[in-house]
């Protein structure tokens, strides 16, 4: 008889969440939003049997993580899911059970050992999936279910209690303000680097020697630590503002969202460019000489041919860039450039960690919906020239 | 209308320089129509480059290059091409592209009806012996090399042009794959009577092509006529010894069919494989002769029967040549 192979990956994942909801406490009661909560473990609030009786589908879990088959994974994702789907529940009723009417300030918290617990659960899903070899779209639809039976009960009002809703709810016009303005200064950080990096690159093709001073600057900026740059942008910005009233008009300024932009384009060219730049470099020159030897023009040459060959590896360009710019227009909100960091530093100022959360959960959201996004687009790019490859 | 006096084409007094040097140099040479001419010579002699200023992928320098009377430089280049077939060692085939794609490049470049190009490309598949259903929607990476080399020979002609150049195309295959692919292009060439200029490096393989040899050397012409000219009477040493040296008897004895020293039979009884065919070479004849040990072989027409014989003196000293 084969005996299973155990997935000792799983099972140690398994093993720690399951020491993770003996041991440490899953949510937090606080009487108002700056005074620190009273810690709750699993334990306390469902008492012995209810613990046992909670456990024990991820007990059941683990051991088939033991023997796991394809099938079992299949039971396995199943379950970590049903973890996942239930616990905002479980906090709503924790929240009913705990807040008493009169109490207007009162709200309800995520323990240190939920998030733990969330963690786990999502680097589980991702052990299973990559096990079960799943297809692209398959994986698609296992996270977007995994976000929408978060969502849901976000935006419904089940979790009205918990004070990340709470801070939410105190600035949801600023949030979404927030959101807007950190999406729109990525995007167009994004789209003004690639235009000029695609320059970048074309001309570094016909000057040799531009190359290399080119890959030198760009790697120095890649160098210089963030808030520095900022520091360095803030003086002439300046200067020009108070030269050209026109710029000041606009809002140029020593701080705001001209420095913040500039320093995340500085960042951003470099592994935009050498992308772009490898990309282009690397494809095969007799295939341009046979195009051009057919009679095609420059420009079909370029559309038709160096563009789809050096599509995939400029598309994996744009997603290292545009997660890296979603992580640093955080910090650029230190120099009052707005966006979701706002909330990350005023948080922080305020010792309120919830409101700490309501900047950094949706950056942590955004960055890996785009990153997903990005190389599924670049997946599908690759697929028409992965044929190509021997 | 085809002006048969004019060749299709014309290097006149052609020079090419990069820079101080000098790649082609001064040379002049007209192929006509339904010739095939085969450029030849060592490495770096500029080969290539000449024609690759046939279709302007290289501007020349001086001289001038006409295709049928015209000169190339009144064509706008990409029209020009257009018109020109081109087929390289590397085959140059578009990755992302299927084989049916890549062989309709050039209709398509041109506007052809879809109807009409999907129409040609598989007239084109079953002219290259590519199976449609097997190949239309493979990629180049999934060819062997043999079949990458049909599917660029095919894209070439894809527009029937009347001009097709040809850069080592079958330079990177097996020896095998190479003699088949060259009987085809000769079966093609017969059916199709395009203008061709053929480079290699394989001086059997001009031979077998060519109906014009030329021998460049550092940017020049310094032999061209037909094959058994050349061999018959070849212009300097170095012209002889890229004919193969001592080779030459050979290389000549293969152009030469057997039909034409063959003897009547007289009732003599030859053993059975001891035989060759009347439309073998002289050289098969002799390598079987020496191969069999003996000094008489047996000749037989394609349906197997018997209509000759051949004599080793017939075969060494014949008065044909
Ligand atoms: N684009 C170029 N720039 C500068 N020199 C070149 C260029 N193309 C070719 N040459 C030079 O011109 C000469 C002829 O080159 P060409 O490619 O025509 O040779 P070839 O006869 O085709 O050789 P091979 O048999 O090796 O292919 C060589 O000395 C080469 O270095
Ligand atoms: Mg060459």
């Amino acid at each position: 008889m084969i005996r299973s192979p155990s997935n000792s990956v799983l099972v140690t994942l398994m093993l720690a969440a399951l020491l993770t909801l003996l041991a440490v406490d899953v949510a937090t009661l606080q009487p108002n939003r700056i005074v620190a909560g009273e810690g709750y473990s699993l334990r306390a609030i469902m008492g012995l049997d209810g613990l046992l009786l909670s456990l024990l589908p991820f007990m059941f879990a683990t051991w088939l993580a033991w023997f796991a088959n394809a099938r079992r994974y299949v039971v396995i994702v199943v379950i970590l899911l049903v973890y996942w789907v239930s616990w905002p529940w479980g906090m709503s009723l924790f929240a009913q059970a705990m807040i008493e009417p009169g109490q207007q300030a009162a709200r309800v918290g995520i323990g240190p050992g939920l998030w733990v617990l969330l963690f786990l659960l999502l680097l589980m899903v991702l052990e299973v999936q990559t096990r079960l070899g799943m297809p692209h779209l398959g994986r698609w639809l296992l996270w977007s279910a995994i976000l929408v039976s978060v969502a849901v009960p976000f935006w419904s009002g089940v979790l009205n209690d918990l004070a990340l809703v709470r801070e939410y709810q105190g600035n949801a016009d600023d949030f979404a303000a927030a959101l807007q303005y950190h999406t729109l200064l990525v995007g167009a950080v994004v789209v003004i680097s690639l235009t000029l990096a695609v320059a970048m690159a074309l001309a570094m093709r016909s000057h040799d020697g531009l190359k290399r001073s080119v890959f030198a600057i760009l790697s120095v900026i890649q160098t210089i630590p963030s808030l520095a740059l900022f520091g360095l942008l803030l003086a002439p910005l300046a200067w020009l503002s108070s030269q050209f009233p026109l710029l000041a008009d606009l809002g140029v300024q020593g701080i705001g969202w001209a420095p913040a932009a500039l320093a995340l384009i500085g960042y951003s060219l470099l592994p935009m460019t050498r992308n772009t730049y490898v990309a282009l470099d690397s494809i095969d020159p007799n295939v341009t000489e046979a195009a051009r030897g057919m009679g095609m023009s420059r420009w079909q040459v370029f559309f038709h041919v160096r563009l789809p060959l050096a599509l995939p590896v400029i598309v994996e360009g744009i997603r290292i860039t545009s997660v890296q710019a979603i992580g640093l227009a955080a910090v650029a909100a230190l120099i009052g450039a707005g966006g979701l960091g706002t909330f990350v530093f005023q948080g922080l100022g305020q010792a309120a960690m919830d409101l700490v959360l309501l900047g950094a959960v949706p950056i942590i959201v955004m960055a890996v919906l785009v990153d997903m996004a990005l190389s599924g687009l670049a997946a599908v790019c690759r697929r028409g020239v992965a044929n190509a490859e021997p | 209308m085809q002006n048969h006096d004019t060749p299709t084409i014309a290097l006149d007094g052609v020079t090419k320089r990069f820079g101080d040097e000098c790649a082609v140099d001064d040379i002049t040479l007209a192929v006509n129509h339904g010739e095939l001419c085969v450029l030849v010579g060592t490495s770096g002699c500029g080969k290539s480059t000449t024609l690759r200023m046939i279709n302007r992928l290289i501007e020349h320098s001086d001289g001038q290059i006409r295709i049928e009377g015209q000169q190339i430089r009144s064509f706008d280049p990409d029209q020009l091409r257009r018109r020109i077939g081109y087929a390289i060692q590397s085959t140059g085939l578009f990755p992302h592209w299927s084989v049916s794609r890549n062989i309709g490049l050039v209709p398509r470049l041109l506007k052809w009806p879809p109807d009409r190009i999907a129409a040609r490309v598989s007239e084109l598949m079953a002219m290259l012996d590519l199976d449609p259903e097997t190949f239309s929607d493979k990629y180049p990476a999934q060819l062997s090399g043999g079949q990458a080399q049909r599917v660029g020979v095919a894209r070439a002609l894809a527009a029937d042009p009347d001009v097709l150049l040809m850069d080592e195309p079958f330079g990177a295959l097996d020896p095998i794959t190479r003699e088949s692919l060259q009987d085809e292009l000769l079966h093609l060439q017969g059916q199709l009577k395009k203008t061709i200029v053929f480079v290699t490096h394989d001086m059997d393989e001009a031979l077998k092509l060519a109906d014009r040899i030329v021998v460049m050397r550092a940017g020049h012409i310094v032999q061209q006529g037909k094959p058994a000219d050349l061999l018959a009477r070849p212009a300097d040493s170095f012209v002889e010894s890229l004919l193969g040296g001592r080779d030459l008897g050979l290389k000549h004895a293969s152009l030469v069919p057997v039909a034409m020293r063959m003897s009547a039979l007289n009732g003599e009884c030859l053993p059975d494989d001891e035989s060759v065919l009347d439309t073998d070479s002289l050289r098969d004849a002799l390598s079987v002769m020496l191969w069999r040990d003996t000094f008489r072989l047996l000749v037989r027409d394609v349906n197997g029967n018997p209509i000759g014989i051949l004599h080793w003196r017939d075969a060494i000293r014949g008065d044909d040549a």
